[in-house]
């Protein structure tokens, strides 16, 4: 039930009232439109059942909207118009799709850019979009081969070609460009060929089955615009790759003049184009008249003809903004959510939607510590460990306990994992099977470990100024202190915390890991080889089995078979409790009503890509004013 | 005067290099590691659940390979003379955030400062003034009493809670919608509006933050505006004055006022640091694109380039107020002779 939020199931109840021009409207087109709320209500509800089923939604979904639609003579098919204005708590770094890092740029690049694949946001699989087709991938699983579609143009006009695709990867590949953190994820990419003007054939290093994923998802620049000199042209990917030291000149050119002179005016294929940025202020992207895709059947379509940023860093005032008719969508915290945002006034407004981010919180036990080596004294960990009251107290109601690490609407996830409740007595038969009692009457159980008597005493760690985490750490300590344990809490600076964590100093800690929306590879977390050198196995969790599962299957190519793979290595995790999953918190955002077609999206949450405003109710002149 | 001029200019040049190898050492030496925010944090931002080791190894590489780029591998005293190298001809570098000169950052955001600062010092000095004067003519009396209270009342409050309190309540949320909740313009603002329109836009959204701005500093000055005149009323001159049968308001507004502003026009300098400090509170309640939110945002981000940068202009500018003040010192006041004050 997580995904439907509670505003929505108050559109029944007040379906008619939507927008505030309402009242001057003819009555019949009120009905209309109260009519077409209830239809929308009706269809969350639906969805919200198949996301508990964990179903895969858009086959029954999508017929849905299409009755809906057609039930409605007047604005059942989305328009064109209005402007879409959403908060944004701090500027872009920069615009340039490759050597910028950060959360906010990507999100409005990826209305400017497009790739060759797409993830589907609804069943998360991956479709075709400049691509004709999925690419061949040879026997060998090393080679990928796309076919290009042949419709597609830049917002300039130019066609989409072989050529753009190439420069994209040499522009990755090409070490002098300001992007050393992108680059390490396409290490494996070796070389890549034009066979003709719209056929690509990429060559990684070793079969993965994520290859697929990564050649999908370069975001395609033209060359025209990024390499006006076209410095590249002789470079091939092999070189930038390997050694390029015959070419260093052109090299250099090319990367000076990328690094410098594209931080502010990005220009690709997608729906949307840059339109303007003024700093601390907003960004302004502009509907793509021309944009290749409109009407094109698998394309999504967009309809808000422009996408309004507002920068405001401060978390009030952009709430007051909201309310004050400034911002029509609005991430909101947990203590808005609860108090500020209540009402009739704000409800009549704003519709809210709840969603679960995919990450997720977990305590990780040192499995190298001689105290969680055994796995009943972990085990006993999860059965101290209340999270459900957790999920109430500390994150407001705003979470859901998660038990293993697969995002709960990817295919991958085992819906009969078991989730361990909050069993104090349970955990105490445990640790008592274990050997842990309380011997010479200090209160704290303790155990012969290696020849030495040991007392249950341990330290959990954590990053200073991360409420929740330290919120948790706290109530463990107190759950434990009543048994017998003494758990000690430790608060520390991120960069250091960091450093412990990396080289295995600590019993516990608490900490995230964001969770795949794609087909998910745990392999650097739980593979022994990762304990070492400061992989992201911290917790030297080593277990022969899940070593062959997870080799096994980045090598396996037939999707129901790594499905069961996966299963299985869920299961073995849930019964070993190498970590306490503790869970994933959810989101609300407020988005005006008079935007149709919002829903929440499994690929985590709300994308504003094809909503859309009916004529009357629409705000903002449909023109741009020149800036 | 010359002579002291030099003088004077050169004791600020050691003064100057402390003050920037002070502020190097401190930002250099605050734990934090540019390259490692750079690259997202690496452990909670790793991506698709972590790094592998050959891929954290990568990650390294590449943090090595950034460190290079911006020359942070080398010793911190080697950096500090290549940071004064590019001082001298006046090369801030570029920002390790987006690769752009800080020069251009900096003069971007440099109007919205300036135009804070400008009318805010404006409203201080013209209402503070006025009340000072009052309060000096009108010793003990009720309305004394009752002004130098209420400028202490809003010297109490603090302008982040004051500021917050007026964007919920007048900004248009739940209640009046009396000014913008930030920004600098409205949502619907265009080019094309005639220009009164686009003046009052703008007036609009600026008219909250330097109200805010300025509150605070009615109290300092118009006591400072009160003592010194209370210090002239009892000169002779005065006595003089008003025994010569002038009349009160003569005495008051040119003998007294005159002399009493000698102080004022001389703390006046100290505004221009303000001028490119900006105001970190402000700017960030009201979501306006300035100078301290820009540095704030750097030292958070430990954008060396840029708080190196803020840091030099404002501590220059701090140093030419200072001399600034003496020198206007001796211009308001006849009496101040520097070529006999240093011979």
């Amino acid at each position: 039930m997580m995904t439907t939020p509670p505003a929505q199931f108050s559109c029944v109840s007040q379906p008619r009232r939507v927008g505030k021009q309402l009242p001057w409207l003819p009555r019949k087109n009120r009905e209309c439109r109260g009519g077409l709320h209830v239809a929308a209500a009706c269809l969350t509800w639906k969805r919200a059942l198949h996301f508990c089923l964990g179903l895969v939604l858009a086959s029954l979904l999508v017929p849905g909207v299409v009755l809906a639609q057609k039930g409605q003579p007047t604005e059942a098919r989305p328009v064109t118009g209005d402007w879409l204005i959403s908060h944004m708590l701090s500027d872009p770094e920069q615009l340039n799709p490759l050597t910028s890092n950060d959360a906010g740029a990507s999100s409005i690049l990826s209305y400017i850019f497009e790739s060759l694949l797409k993830r589907d946001p609804r069943t998360l699989e991956l479709k075709p979009h400049l691509a004709l087709a999925r690419p061949e991938i040879a026997a060998d699983k090393l080679e990928y081969t796309f076919k290009l579609r042949q419709d597609a143009h830049f917002q300039d006009g130019r066609p989409v070609t072989g050529e753009d695709v190439l420069f994209s990867i040499k522009a990755l590949k090409c070490p002098l460009v300001n992007a050393p953190f992108a680059r390490v994820y396409y290490e494996s990419i070796v070389d890549a060929q034009l066979l003709d003007p719209s056929t690509i054939r990429f060559k990684a290093r070793e079969p993965y089955f994520l290859n697929e994923n990564v050649l999908g998802g370069i975001d395609v620049l033209p060359r025209h615009y990024y390499d006006p000199e076209n410095f590249l042209k002789d470079v091939t990917v092999a070189e930038l790759a390997s050694d390029y030291s015959k070419r260093e000149e052109q090299v250099r050119k090319f990367a000076q003049n990328f690094n410098e002179n594209y931080a502010r005016n990005p220009m690709g294929s997608g729906p949307y184009k840059f339109k303007s940025w003024s700093t601390g202020q907003e960004v302004v992207l502009e509907r793509d008249p021309k944009y290749w895709g409109t009407g094109k059947e698998g394309i999504d379509q967009v309809y808000v003809d422009a996408r309004k940023l507002r920068i405001i860093n401060n978390i009030d005032a952009a709430l007051v903004n909201l309310k004050a008719g400034n911002l029509d969508m609005m991430t909101l915290q947990p203590l808005q959510h609860l108090r500020q945002t209540s009402g009739g006034r704000f409800e009549k407004d704003f519709a809210k939607y709840e969603y679960p981010t995919p990450s997720y919180t977990y305590i990780g036990w040192n499995n190298a510590q001689p105290i969680f080596r055994d796995i009943r004294v972990r085990q006993a960990m999860t059965y101290f460990t209340n999270r459900q009251q957790m999920v109430k107290t500390v994150l407001f109601d705003l979470g859901q306990v998660v038990d293993g690490p697969v995002y709960r609407f990817r295919p991958e996830y085992d819906e009969a994992l078991y989730s361990h409740p909050y069993d104090p007595q349970k955990a105490l038969e445990l640790l008592g099977e274990a050997g842990w009692k309380d011997t010479d009457g200090d209160g704290i159980l303790d155990k012969e470990i290696d020849g030495q008597r040991v007392p249950f005493r341990f330290e959990i760690k954590f990053n200073s100024g991360n409420d929740i985490r330290k919120s948790v750490a706290l109530a463990l300590q107190d759950e434990l202190r009543k048994h017998g344990i003494d758990a000690s809490v430790r608060a520390l600076d991120w960069t250091i915390f960091l450093d412990d964590v990396r080289n295995h100093k600590f019993d516990a800690v608490i900490v995230g890991w964001a969770m795949s929306v794609n087909e998910p590879d745990d392999y650097q977390v739980w593979h022994s080889s990762q304990a070492a050198n400061k992989g992201s196995n911290m917790i030297s969790y080593k277990n022969p089995r899940v070593d062959t599962i997870l080799e096994e299957y980045r090598r396996t190519f037939d999707a129901n078979k790594r499905i069961e793979l996966y299963r299985e290595f869920q299961h073995i995790l849930n019964v070993e409790q190498p970590y306490t999953f503790l869970f994933m918190q959810k989101a609300v955002t407020a988005v005006s009503r008079r935007f149709q077609g919002v829903e929440v999206l499994p690929i985590g949450g709300l994308r504003p890509l094809d909503w859309w405003v009916p004529k009357l109710l629409q705000k903002y002149s449909s023109q741009l004013s020149a800036q | 005067m010359i002579s002291y001029l030099i003088q004077r200019l050169l004791l600020m040049m050691p003064t100057f290099f402390g003050i920037t190898l002070i502020a190097f050492l401190i930002i250099h030496l605050a734990p934090g590691d540019p390259a490692e925010l750079r690259a997202g944090g690496g452990l909670a931002a790793g991506g698709e659940g972590g790094l592998s080791t050959q891929r954290r190894g990568a990650i390294d590489r590449a943090l090595q390979e950034w460190r290079v780029q911006f020359g942070l591998d080398k010793p911190l005293h080697v950096q500090y003379l290549v940071w004064l190298k590019n001082l001298f001809t006046l090369n801030f570098g570029v920002s390790f955030k987006d690769n752009q000169p800080v020069w251009g950052k900096i003069l971007e955001r440099l109007p919205v400062t300036i135009k804070l600062e400008v009318w805010s010092t404006l409203l201080v000095y013209l209402v503070a003034i006025p009340l000072g004067i009052y309060s000096a003519t009108h010793q003990y009396s009720f309305g004394d009493q009752l002004t130098t209270f209420g400028a202490f009342v809003l010297f109490a409050l603090p302008s982040f809670w004051v500021g917050t309190m007026a964007i919920v309540f007048f900004g248009g949320g739940d209640f009046f919608y009396w000014v913008p909740p930030g920004g600098l313009y409205s949502v619907g603002y265009s080019p094309n509006w005639p220009w009164w329109q686009k003046l009052g836009d703008r007036a609009w959204h600026l008219l909250m933050p330097v109200l805010m701005l300025s509150y605070g500093g009615f109290a300092g000055l118009s006591r400072f505006m009160r003592s010194s005149m209370l210090e002239n009323l009892r000169q002779d001159f005065v006595q003089v004055a008003r025994s010569k049968g002038l009349a009160e308001r003569l005495v008051i507004y040119k003998h007294v006022l005159r002399n009493s502003l000698i102080p004022i026009v001389t703390i006046m300098a100290s505004i221009i640091p303000g001028l490119i400090s900006g105001s970190v509170i402000i700017e960030t309640l009201f979501s306006l694109p300035g100078l301290g939110q820009l540095s704030y945002d750097a030292v958070l981000a430990r954008d060396y380039p840029i708080i190196m940068a803020v840091f030099t202009i404002s501590s220059v500018l701090t140093l030419v107020s200072i001399l600034l003040s003496d020198l206007l010192l001796s211009v308001v006041d006849p009496r101040i002779a520097f070529s006999r004050r240093t011979a």
